[in-house]
């Protein structure tokens, strides 16, 4: 048995190990997971773009109405128009991802730049800023929703366009809150000190090391319920329209037939809904605790 | 002995505005030192002289709305003398009337712009600065290797990133912080207040800066640690003489280190000369304040008789209402009954009473 006087004189030189050596496995496994789910979105994309799916989701076979699963050609079963679940299952992530990424992008964006004007710079832009971003807040979101479904037409980009600005808000006050209780700092004094420009501050020593944790976890996060809200709006009809598949209207669909005990149909879509959104959830978790670096040491 | 002078800094005066009280509060007024190269100055003063806004004047680092700064700082880079302070009255306008200022107004965005332009050249690479609070001036989200090394990116003609990285190993190494190799990735977090503090003095010296202002190097450090800082700062004095501007409450601490010191009280230079003629007790012709100051630190001889120390009575100056006479008058035990009047109404000035050693008292004046 070795002592840990003997241990400790040849501790290995902590700098060298990489990033993924010194996370803890739990934390891994998050991010593996949730990075698999987003590999699996690929996959999607990949499988539709180069006709690799097992059937034609829109291919109706009126001979074998939801047919259960494990039916020859039919691995989830069929629908009640005879559609295969499996491929429209694959295809319907599509209805979310990049709609999803554009409402995380414009919430990001837009967050990032006016919570920073707001913090950085205070006084009369800041209370410009916080009394738009209350007056976006004091909006129901879905009623904001619904009114420009209205308005247009119940097209996907538009509501998450609209779920992207009503995010603004949140990531905004998060924003400037850190930013002005950092600014106090001493050791923002310190930078200015060492030389550095008060870009360079607010970019690097504010947003990057501070505020990148937050950021991650709000996309995380926002991919999530960017999903969550398209589902509910596809479920009550207001979201992705059929025959587009998308895993919302499929549960919809499904569910006049749960209580007959035919419960594949909205089963399968409703599961593909929780495991996409765990995983987004504990793609930010593990990222953050990674990045935090605090329980690696 | 005058050597070649680095900073020269002629009255200056650092004020800040108080809204309710419609008067400037005068955090320094009418500072003159200078410091010359290789050489150590020394200032001390109680909390609130205007040690610390003196050298944050010197950084640029007054931009708060209500701050306003005005006189000469001269720094002297190859030959060439910049006025740090150059045009910033242009940013600020004052509206006074019968002798209240009713607003200041000031252009903070256009005077933080200025500032960064005369500065860009200056900060970090010929003026490094340590600082009061070595825990919260480090990044806490930043391993204290890695900051080092971005100062040395930044500052120094070094930009290829392992040899930075090499070089702030060196540095981490010449402050003797044990290990560094080991240390390089810690947080602050995870460091003694000692070692944050070795760390904040290697990033100061990392960029190999002409002038190196140590605002407060011990303070916030147990007595041991205290003393291993100076000792630290006394070994890279001689090793590297780097020119310093040594701010510290702690007499000893300037005794130790300096080479001429100032004495600040109320937000002015009340004594100025080589730190022996000043600040060693044995010695004649001090102001009262610096007299003072010397008895109420504990000596072996207050031990030996059991005696009390001896402390100022009163409190520090109220800077908004500067008296018109001496700023120490209230609280001076030497008042001699012959110039009271004049101790009482007429400020002195700072006079050189013998070569090289200024004081602000009538005492020493004919």
């Amino acid at each position: 048995m070795r002592r840990y006087s003997q241990v400790s004189r040849h501790v290995p030189e902590y700098s060298e190990l990489p990033f993924w050596k010194k996370a803890a496995p739990m934390e891994l496994a998050y991010v593996a997971y949730g990075l698999l789910v987003l590999a699996l979105v690929v996959a999607s994309y990949i499988l539709g773009a180069a006709n690799l799916l097992p059937r034609d989701p829109q291919e109706m076979d009126l001979q074998l109405l939801m047919a259960p699963p494990g039916t020859a050609g039919h691995l989830l079963g069929t629908d009640f128009v005879g559609r295969d679940i499996l491929s429209r299952l694959i295809v319907g992530i599509q209805a979310y991802f990049l709609p999803g990424l554009l409402a995380i992008a414009i919430a990001l964006t837009l967050g990032t730049f006016f919570g920073v004007l707001a913090g950085y710079r205070g006084g009369r832009i800041d209370t410009a800023i916080t009394y738009a971003a209350n007056l976006i807040d004091s909006f129901p979101r879905l009623v904001l929703i619904l009114l420009i479904v209205a308005a247009f037409k119940p097209d996907i980009y538009y509501i998450m366009a609209v779920v992207g600005l009503t995010n603004v808000p949140v990531l905004l006050s998060l924003i400037k809150g850190k930013i002005q209780f950092l600014k106090e700092k001493d050791f923002i004094e310190a930078a200015i000190a060492i030389g550095l420009k008060s870009r360079a501050i607010i970019l690097k020593h504010i947003l990057w090391y501070n505020c990148r944790t937050v950021l991650i976890i709000q996309a995380t996060l926002g991919m999530a319920e960017a999903i969550l809200i398209e589902t509910s709006l596809s479920y009550l009809g207001f979201g992705v329209q059929e025959p587009t598949p998308s895993w919302g209207n499929m549960v919809q669909a499904g569910a006049n037939y749960f209580m007959q005990g035919k419960f594949w149909p909205s089963t399968a879509p409703a599961l593909a809904i929780l495991i996409t959104i765990m995983g987004f959830h504990l793609l930010g978790d593990g990222l953050n605790n990674i990045l935090e670096g605090k329980r690696s040491s | 002995m005058r050597g070649i002078p680095i900073l020269e800094i002629e009255s200056l005066r650092t004020y800040f505005y108080a809204k309710s009280k419609q008067a400037f509060i005068r955090a320094v007024d009418d500072v003159n030192l200078h410091i010359n190269r290789g050489e150590t100055l020394g200032l001390v003063g109680e909390s609130g002289s205007g040690k610390s806004i003196t050298a944050l004047s010197i950084m640029g680092l007054i931009t708060a709305e209500p701050g306003v700064i005005s006189g000469k700082i001269g720094f002297q880079t190859d030959s060439i003398e910049t006025n740090l302070l150059q045009d910033l009255d242009d940013y600020v306008q004052l509206t006074s009337s019968d002798g209240r200022v009713m607003e200041v107004r000031k252009d903070c965005t256009g005077w933080q712009k200025h500032v960064e332009g005369i500065m860009t050249k200056i900060r970090g690479k010929e003026i490094s600065v340590i600082f009061q609070n070595p825990r919260s001036s480090l990044n806490p989200f930043i391993p204290i290797g890695k900051q080092i090394t971005e100062a040395i990116l930044l500052n120094s003609r070094i930009n290829n990133r392992r040899e930075a990285r090499e070089r702030a190993l060196y540095w981490l190494e010449q402050v003797k912080i044990d290990s560094p190799r080991l240390r390089f990735d810690s947080f602050p977090y995870g460091l003694s207040g000692g070692m944050c503090q070795r760390a904040m003095v290697a990033m100061a010296l990392a960029s190999e800066p002409s002038l190196l202002i140590a605002d407060e190097p011990t303070t916030g450090l147990d007595a041991t640690i205290q003393s291993k800082i100076v000792d630290l700062l006394q070994q890279l004095k001689s090793a590297l003489n780097v020119t310093t501007m040594l701010i510290s409450h702690d007499i000893e601490v300037i005794k130790r280190l300096s080479d001429s010191a100032a004495v600040m009280y109320g937000g002015t230079v009340m004594e100025y000369g080589p730190a022996r003629d000043i600040l060693l007790v044995d010695r004649e012709s001090k102001h009262p304040y610096t007299e003072a100051l010397l008895a109420s630190i504990p000596s072996e001889k207050h031990i030996k008789e059991k005696a009390y120390l001896q402390a100022i009575e009163g409190d520090v100056l109220d800077t908004i209402n500067t008296p018109d006479g001496c700023r120490f008058y209230a609280r001076c035990n030497r008042v001699p009954e012959g110039i009271r009047e004049k101790c009482q109404y007429h400020e002195p000035d700072l006079r050189e009473i013998s070569p090289g050693h200024c004081v602000r008292c009538w005492l020493y004046f004919d």
